[in-house]
């Protein structure tokens, strides 16, 4: 089959991706990040008493804390992942999308989507005092008003929900047919994208219809849980391990070290990391039976990370060197290594004694950081500066800035997540001797300035690709397609 | 079976998927699927609703245009908007809702979190939280006066020094006292978490009130 | 990819090269890692499961548990032989080379239309 395959007349890269759109999604993933930063940055303001804006209704820094959240994981993780599934998808299919008109149906669809999250947010909690909003809650017993829902990265407020839900079909139907139709074995990263799309809806669905409209209490606990899990484990990841097993092959002109490695990997990652949602609630009056079956497979799954980080490192194994001296490359496996660093943390972290100390602290907030920026976003920054030297027919307007942009993103948020790890541990023993709840709040400052700054570090790494992509979109076009292949 | 497009889509998509939700969802829900769920009007307690006559008499013109008379139906419907308010501004964000029996949790804020105290339409869905910046308010109700929580909304500053929370002057009519509806309604919510409780801090006007 | 014409002669020689020995250490490793704790879970539950059936007498009904455990174990490892003998394993790993041959061409045919 291998054979026949390849002395098929093979489509042409024009019909099967469309590249334009891959750059719309990048943009649009780009501004987006920029307004989660602004809120992130706004947020550490407020907490270290600086903030200029405080007390100014749109601007306050508890809606904006949700935008931070849902700018990050609805604005850029989904369009900058729409983007590469636009660009990997038919080419590992060799088939077309559904539609090219649907994808551009659902890049505005999506876009009105986030922003409305993102309207409703901010204005929505000042409309809950409207006699026609009280009287509309009522009469549909809803249990909210126009603004934010009450589940952690489910926010979304409920009159958009449906057409999100709507939005993650199509898109699922959109990808899901080239995948039907490809002919042979499928590659490793097409059951990652497979699986995702099936579990996002479904996850989507769950988390914002259930603990909503049916479930109270302690079972609407489980489900928020499943939810806060699900969204980062079946959503995030999947997409990302399968751009990973794309792209970093390609990369090294070398195929992936194992392919059967990699099917231990996905399925037990299948199998292990949706048991784990009630372990983000421990200790809460959810059954204890169900707490330890959670923290059971949540160690379990490190195995099942150890076989995919073996996979990859046996891929690089003899091109070290390329760490160094390719950009994407050292994006990615930085990635990775932070990918492993959260997981064994997480491990560790998720057991009754580590969870005693470190629950409510700044601990997991660090650990977020790191698994949705180190990881995540690295890896799609990794896409981009290989992509848009070829989306764009140029070459990086500068490599230097590249790297500050790598650096800075490396050090800011490495130091982000040790000084919040260390201000979790300082707040968890401060709160079990019965110190007064203040000692925490000013024993925290110091970590709090240090976190902005590197949140700054950040923001500033950013602020270098933003302007090396506008100079590089300015720049002259190259005419040998050798250069562009070579990413910086 | 394990590589086919079949067997991804309906073993790991849809098979796993569902199994966990088995487990870690629909267990909960047939648990406690024999404790009904509360409606708003009935969590009203005479805890709350001498706290919310008290605010009727604390701010009587703002109470009036924004709420009118302290009756029972009233104080429900200001629970249910005081959640939205603290759904809304974030608050749950950084304040937790359930004492844990670990950590001296339970000598800090009162007694650990049992689930019939989450078995009403005010939890739903619930607000157990994830994060402590400030204290956890399962049990904060009755500790601080209204007239604390008006300043303290206002400019939490000027009762708590060290705070890092934002200010909220759009509950108020300008000033301190003269909280709005939504201002009133935070202030209820506020007074009500933990008001079911043994704990709940105990007033002498209490007895005379009628618990209509 | 400069070379992306000629990738798929060179591939299958590099990896041969580094893997050969890569694979057998790894393999090993892991099967320590995972079979050593979960023999040891096992033996101490035999133990446990000998010491029931020899004080009591009615220690016979400790065998029902353990019986529908090796017979679900069975199930499964029958399911795993019929995987494999139906071919369900072969040439697992032939999509991986696949893809990157596929890619390759692509981007050669999308070099020479910009040209």
């Amino acid at each position: 089959m291998s054979s026949a395959t390849t002395n098929e007349i093979l489509p042409r890269h024009a019909d099967l991706v469309e590249e334009r759109l891959v750059r719309w999604y990048f943009y649009a993933a780009l501004a987006y990040l920029a307004i989660s930063m602004t809120g992130g940055i706004l947020m550490a303001l407020q907490l270290i008493h600086w903030n200029p804006l405080n007390g100014i209704e749109w601007l306050s820094a508890g809606r904006w804390r949700m935008i931070h959240t849902n700018a990050v994981a609805y604005g850029f993780i989904a369009n900058a992942f729409l983007g590469v599934l636009h660009w990997s998808v038919p080419r590992l299919t060799l088939q077309r999308v559904l539609s090219q008109k649907l994808s551009y149906f659902i890049f505005i669809a999506w876009q009105a989507v986030v922003l409305c999250t993102a309207a409703g947010i901010i204005f929505g909690p000042t409309l809950q005092a409207q006699d026609w909003v009280a009287s509309l809650t009522d009469q549909l017993h809803l249990p909210m008003g126009l603004g934010a829902q009450g589940v952690e990265w489910g926010e979304t407020p409920f009159w958009i929900d449906p057409v999100a839900l709507l939005g993650l079909a199509l898109v699922a139907a959109n990808f899901l047919t080239p995948i039907a139709r490809s002919k042979g074995s499928m590659y490793v990263t097409l059951w990652y994208f497979m699986a995702a799309f099936i579990w996002t809806f479904l996850t989507y669905a769950m988390g914002n219809f259930l603990p909503e409209y049916s479930l109270t209490g302690t079972s609407a606990g489980a489900v928020g849980g499943l939810f806060i899990h699900d969204l980062v484990g079946l959503f995030v990841t999947p997409l990302g391990w399968g751009t990973m097993y794309y792209i970093v092959p390609i990369i090294l002109e070398k195929p992936i070290w194992s392919q059967g490695l990699s099917l231990v990997g996905f399925w037990g990652l299948a199998f292990f990391y949706p048991l784990q949602g009630i372990h983000h609630f421990l200790y809460t009056p959810i059954p204890m039976f169900l707490q330890y079956g959670a923290i059971i497979s949540t160690i379990a799954v490190e195995f099942v990370v150890a076989t995919v980080i073996i996979n990859f490192m046996g891929t690089l194994w003899g091109d070290g060197r390329k760490v160094v001296t390719n950009l994407p490359v050292r994006w990615f496996y930085t990635g990775m290594i932070f990918y492993f660093i959260t997981c064994f943390q997480c491990a560790l972290q998720v057991t009754l004694t580590f969870q005693k100390l470190i629950h409510f602290t700044d601990w997991v907030v660090g650990h977020a950081h790191l698994v949705m920026f180190g990881v995540f976003s690295m890896w799609i920054f990794g896409m981009m500066t290989y992509l848009f030297p070829i989306l764009l027919n140029k070459p990086w307007y500068s490599r230097r800035l590249c790297e500050w942009h790598f650096w800075l993103s490396a050090a800011g948020v490495f130091i982000m997540f040790l000084d919040l790890g260390l201000a979790g541990v300082f707040q968890g023993y401060y709160w079990s001797s019965l110190q007064p709840w203040d000692v925490s709040v000013t024993g925290s400052q110091p970590f709090w300035i240090t976190r902005m700054f590197a949140g700054l570090m950040i923001a500033g790494g950013f602020l270098c690709f933003l302007w090396n992509l506008l100079r590089t979109a300015r720049g002259r076009s190259t005419d040998s397609p050798t250069a562009v292949s070579a990413p910086a | 079976m394990f590589e086919s497009k079949a067997g991804i889509f309906f073993i790991a998509g849809i098979g796993f998927f569902g199994f966990a939700f088995l487990s870690n969802a629909v267990v909960p829900i047939l648990m406690y699927k024999d404790l009904p769920e509360q409606t708003a009007e009935e969590v009203v307690n005479p805890n709350i609703l001498y706290q919310f006559k008290e605010l009727s008499r604390r701010y009587p013109d703002s109470f009036e245009a924004a709420i009118g008379e302290p009756t029972k139906e009233n104080c429900a419907q200001a629970l249910r908007l005081g959640r939205q308010v603290y759904i809304g501004e974030g608050c749950w964000h950084c304040h937790s809702q359930f004492v844990r029996p670990v950590s001296n949790d339970s000598k800090r804020f009162g007694a650990v979190s049992e689930t019939w105290e989450y078995q009403n339409e005010l939890q739903r869905p619930v607000m157990f939280g994830t994060r402590r910046v400030g204290p956890d308010l399962s049990r904060e109700g009755g500790r601080h006066g209204s007239d604390w929580h008006t300043v303290h909304f206002f400019r939490p500053k000027t009762v708590s020094p060290d705070s890092p929370m934002p200010e909220y002057p759009w509950l108020f009519d300008g000033a301190p006292d003269q909280p709005n509806r939504r201002g009133l309604a935070l202030i209820t919510y506020m007074q009500w978490l933990g008001s079911w409780h043994s704990t709940y801090p105990y007033y002498e006007e209490l007895d005379a009130l009628a618990y209509e | 990819m400069n070379d992306a014409d000629q990738s798929s002669p060179k591939t299958p020689q590099k990896r041969t090269a580094t893997s050969g020995r890569l694979k057998p250490a790894v393999l090993v490793v892991m099967s320590v890692l995972i079979l050593v704790p979960s023999m040891v879970g096992f033996i101490m539950k035999f133990l446990e499961f000998i010491r029931t059936f020899q004080d009591s007498t009615d220690g016979a009904f400790a065998i029902t548990p353990m019986l529908n455990y090796l017979l679900a174990s069975l199930g499964f490892f029958s399911l795993l032989v019929w995987a494999a003998a139906n071919g369900m394993f072969r040439d697992i790993e032939q999509p991986k080379h696949q893809m990157l041959a596929n890619d390759a061409r692509l981007n050669a045919e999308r070099a020479a239309s910009l040209r």
